[in-house]
């Protein structure tokens, strides 16, 4: 197929025929990580920018990798959060970049939309490393990645998405992503954090984790972000983790040998038990791997091509 | 002397629908009739100059009354000023508006009452009337002085941008107010149930993931300050109603005979959720866009008379400021010039609104709800008029724009249909879409 | 195929015979087949391998080691392509550590795709020594790379173009030469 998008913002807008076309692409890129010599000297002489206004040291050192790993220059601008509102807005920023004539931007923001918002902006592309709650379109591609590599074509099967749904840019770009891929998706969570207003994204709802699990082949825990707590979303997190935490012995309810996923970082003992994080059934090392190979893929496919400098 | 040859007249206050000959003379409409002569004009007109216009294909109304814009000053003129406010509001067919009073600082005392309203009459364009605050500082306790502030020209208190949080204080406010004779105005919004919202809380924005504002935050104060006016018998108008369950309210209240009056925003009548984008800041407003249901339920609420009155609640900001990640663009649309036009185009060409009922809920209504003049072209009333082509069309363009602010979501759209000449007071103050020279 | 064909280089018997006689050469060159391994490119040097594997078989009842090598990642002309590339997986089963390794090509020309291929297997391992086998070389190089071992020596102008059809990939088994109709090269 002709790859012809400049940035990769959500998942939302991509067919399957790209989605299927980057996880080739990244099987290639896999193979390549595994070797004892992980240099390219695919995109020599292509800048790479990590724009990132969230701490969030694991995705950014994976594009990081990804990017080096490909031969490309990548530079990492941290920005702190309070510059949001202080400092240099994020248009007057995206100017810079692109006066500074980057050829890729891989931007994380607390705002949903604001990779959009950089896209339209500047002539290079951008990735989308997680907006606000809208979406994190890496995420879903490696958790589709490491699901397939393990359980064959997910057409037809069956995904259950515990915990924070409604925070969480996770959920979203994964419930899009696999039910393009003909996944049967659950959303499960106390109604606070699973409101109705999520069937907006066309899967299934429910608040009691036993009675979803039964046929399960994934189950993937959220990260739930501690402060919610204070917010009134839930009572405390013994409750929590009590009708929501994943547990050996709550797991073996799906009858079959499902495969465990997680977003990271983990909350041990909240969302996961340390038993269950610990076990083979959780391929949380696995997706970290994957999501190198997703980023190198979608970094080559983005600037790989053809320039975006004319000569 | 203006006379406005074969024009259609469209004047609710006298149920007037209908092709009539015009005469304008020393700032007053001097008289209507079905048909005429040159020698009769010039008999009437005893020796002054006469202007004719040729009305034929286009309507001519009472000059529209805005009683929700917000003109920025004091305080925050790289928004907007009273004077590039008024001349928007003219050039989009509003010869009265009246200014919120969430400036910097705030509307809340006399002084800066006759401020605004000596403001607007310096800059000569459409009738600026001032709104002060309902507490002092805005700050949902004192309240303020209502009666000096009336004498000073106050239209209305209002602390709109912000509820009135505390009940008692509102219930106060509604009784206090009796004595100066004008509305308080309601920003019907629970702050608690808004939170950091960005949009309507749906399925919209469960998809982009972006803070909603359910539909309850709005209802459950205009659900009180209903109870609370019926209670006291205060004189209350809300202000930007958006949701069928505030509709559903107020039809209620007013089968009970409580004296409410209610406004909808032409936004909301047009726009709803589904429509807008992750980057659409133009559409970021609040009230926040609906559900397709509630612009629904707002055209009916509007056909029925549920809902009195169409306000802009013109929201001017810069281009800097709309220019950001959607969650922290500020709230707004700045409407006056547009506003009109976009009611002719996507409600009455289709005829989901007469022409007739816009006319009155955005001029008659209003004049009499607040007390002002205009709004009626019966001999004798004040000259403040419209003339509008339906087939005049222009695609809206950042440099046409009078007002200081571009954050419309017309920008670069074609809209058709719009006020030709203004008049305020018998004064021509725009021609041809644009806004004269003093 | 653009152009219009303007001679028939090999048939499907020149294609064997020079096939053969590569194998032989190979076989020959390395003093037999111990640590020797092929490595064919994509993508009409895998098809070429194969066959060369099977004539060294038959030679020396010994199966060498056979691996694929995609060289997309490692060209040097990737901005200058229209169309993007679709990168395919290297498989090659065999550690080339202090191996012989065959790279082996359809056309050797500018030399570009040769050192890229070089470039790929190092990243792979270090051999102790890479050669390279072509089945037409058409000259005009741009890079000091020969071929060890040639099937036919093609003097050709740039004008033309050496198209190599082969029954595993395109249902054909020739070498042609064509022409361009009109020149589009820079």
């Amino acid at each position: 197929m002709k790859w012809q998008r400049k940035d990769v913002l959500a998942i939302e807008d991509m067919s399957v025929d790209e989605i299927r076309h980057i996880l080739h692409t990244a099987k290639v890129m896999k193979e390549i990580l595994m070797r004892p010599i992980k240099k390219l000297p695919t995109l020599k002489g292509k800048s790479v920018v990590n724009l990132f206004y969230e701490a969030s040291t694991r995705t950014r050192t994976s594009f990081e990798m990804a990017g080096k790993v490909l031969g490309a220059d990548t530079t990492s601008i941290a920005v702190a959060q309070s510059s949001v509102s202080k400092g240099e807005s994020l248009y007057d920023t995206a100017k810079t970049i692109q006066a500074m004539r980057a050829d890729l931007v891989i931007i994380r923001h607390s705002s949903s939309g604001s990779a959009k918002f950089l896209a339209d902006i500047l002539d290079a592309g951008v990735i989308n490393a997680g907006d606000g709650q809208h979406a994190h379109p890496t995420q879903a591609l490696l958790d589709i990645f490491t699901m397939e590599e393990q359980l064959g074509d997910m057409n037809g099967k069956k995904v259950v998405i515990v915990g924070d749904v409604l925070h969480s840019r996770v959920a979203r770009s994964n419930a899009w992503c696999l039910q393009k891929l003909g996944v049967d998706v659950t959303f499960v969570g106390p109604p606070t954090l699973v409101p109705f207003e999520m069937e907006g994204l066309g899967v299934k709802l429910a608040h009691d984790l036993d009675s979803v699990l039964p046929g399960a082949d994934v189950v993937m825990a959220l990260r739930l972000q501690l402060e919610r707590q204070k917010s009134g979303l839930f009572p405390s997190l013994r409750e929590y983790s009590q009708l929501y935490g994943l547990t050996t012995e709550r797991l073996k309810k799906t009858e079959k040998q499902s495969i465990i996923l997680h977003p990271g970082p983990m909350n041990r003992n909240v969302e996961i038990s340390d038993e269950v994080a610990d076990s083979a059934q959780a391929l949380i090392e696995r997706q970290v791997t994957n999501g190198v190979a997703i980023r190198m893929a979608l970094i080559y496919l983005l600037i790989g091509g053809s320039s975006n400098v004319v000569a | 002397m203006w006379w406005l040859k074969d024009v259609w007249v469209i004047d609710p206050s006298q149920t007037l629908s209908a092709p009539r000959h015009v005469l304008i003379k020393g700032g007053q409409v001097l008289e209507m009739f079905a048909s005429m002569t040159e020698e009769e004009v010039l008999t009437i007109a005893q020796g002054e100059s006469v202007e004719t216009i040729n009305g034929e294909g286009k309507f001519l109304f009472p000059g529209l009354i805005d009683v929700h814009t917000h003109l920025r000053e004091p305080g925050q003129e790289e928004k907007e000023d009273i004077l590039s406010g008024s001349r928007a509001a003219v050039r989009g067919g509003f010869t009265t508006i009246l200014a919120m009073a969430n400036t910097k600082p705030v509307i809340d005392n006399r002084a800066l009452i006759e401020f605004v309203r000596m403001q607007g009459e310096r800059a000569g364009y459409a009738h600026v009337l001032p709104i002060g605050t309902v507490t002092k500082g805005m700050q949902g306790g004192e309240l303020v002085e209502m009666a000096d502030m009336k004498a000073g020209g106050a239209a209305a208190f209002s602390d709109d941008g912000k509820n009135i949080q505390n009940a008692e204080v509102m219930r106060l406010a509604l009784e206090y107010a009796k004595i100066t004779g004008l509305p308080i105005i309601s920003h019907c919004e629970d702050k608690d149930l808004a939170g950091e919202g960005q949009m309507r809380r749906g399925m919209v924005s469960a998809r982009m993931g972006l803070k909603g504002i359910p539909a309850s935050a709005e209802s459950v104060i205009v659900a009180r300050d209903l109870l609370l006016a019926e209670e006291t018998g205060g004189k209350l108008h809300l202000a930007h109603i958006s949701t069928t369950e505030s509709v559903d309210l107020i039809r209620q209240a007013k089968a009970r005979g409580v004296n409410i009056t209610a406004e909808v925003n032409p936004h909301h009548l047009i726009f709803c959720d589904e429509e807008m984008g992750i980057t659409d800041t133009a559409l970021k407003v609040n009230p926040p866009l609906g559900s397709q249901k509630d612009r629904e339920s707002l055209i009916e609420g509007l056909r029925d008379g549920t809902l009195d009155m169409i306000a802009t609640d013109h929201a001017p900001h810069t281009m800097a400021e709309k220019s950001r990640p959607f969650a922290e663009a500020p709230f707004g649309i700045a409407s006056l010039e547009t506003a009109l036009s976009a009611i002719w185009q996507h409600l009455v060409v289709p005829g989901r609104l007469s022409f007739e009922r816009v006319i009155e809920a955005w001029s008659v209504s209003p004049a009499k709800r607040f007390g002002l003049p205009g709004g009626s072209l019966k001999p004798g009333a004040i000259a403040d008029m419209v003339l509008f082509d339906p087939d005049f069309s222009e695609v809206i363009d950042s440099t046409q724009l009078v007002s200081k602010a571009r954050n419309t979501p017309f920008l670069g759209k074609n809209l058709q249909g719009f006020p030709v000449m203004v008049w305020v007071e018998g004064q021509l103050v725009q021609k041809n879409r644009t806004v004269l020279g003093k | 195929m653009e152009g219009t064909i303007k001679s028939k280089i090999l048939d499907a018997d020149g294609i064997r015979r020079a096939i053969t006689r590569i194998a032989h050469e190979i076989v020959e060159k390395n003093k037999g087949t111990d640590r020797l391994v092929l490595v064919g490119i994509r993508r009409r040097g895998v098809p070429l391998a194969e066959r060369i594997r099977q004539y060294i078989e038959k030679l020396e009842g010994v199966q060498v080691p056979l691996g694929i090598l995609d060289i997309t990642l490692y060209r040097d002309d990737l901005s200058t392509i229209d169309i993007h590339p679709v990168v395919h997986e290297t498989d090659i089963p065999v550690s080339i550590e202090g191996k012989s390794v065959i790279l082996v090509d359809d056309v050797l020309y500018t030399g570009r795709t040769a050192r890229a291929a070089l470039d790929a297997t190092m990243d792979l391992g270090r051999p102790a020594r890479i050669q390279l086998a072509v089945l037409v070389d058409r000259g005009h190089r741009e890079l000091p790379i020969r071929a060890d071992y040639v099937g036919k020596n093609l003097p050709t102008s740039r004008r033309e173009i050496v198209a190599v059809r082969l029954q595993e990939v395109d249902k054909e088994e020739d070498v042609l030469l064509l022409e361009h109709e009109e020149d589009t090269s820079k």
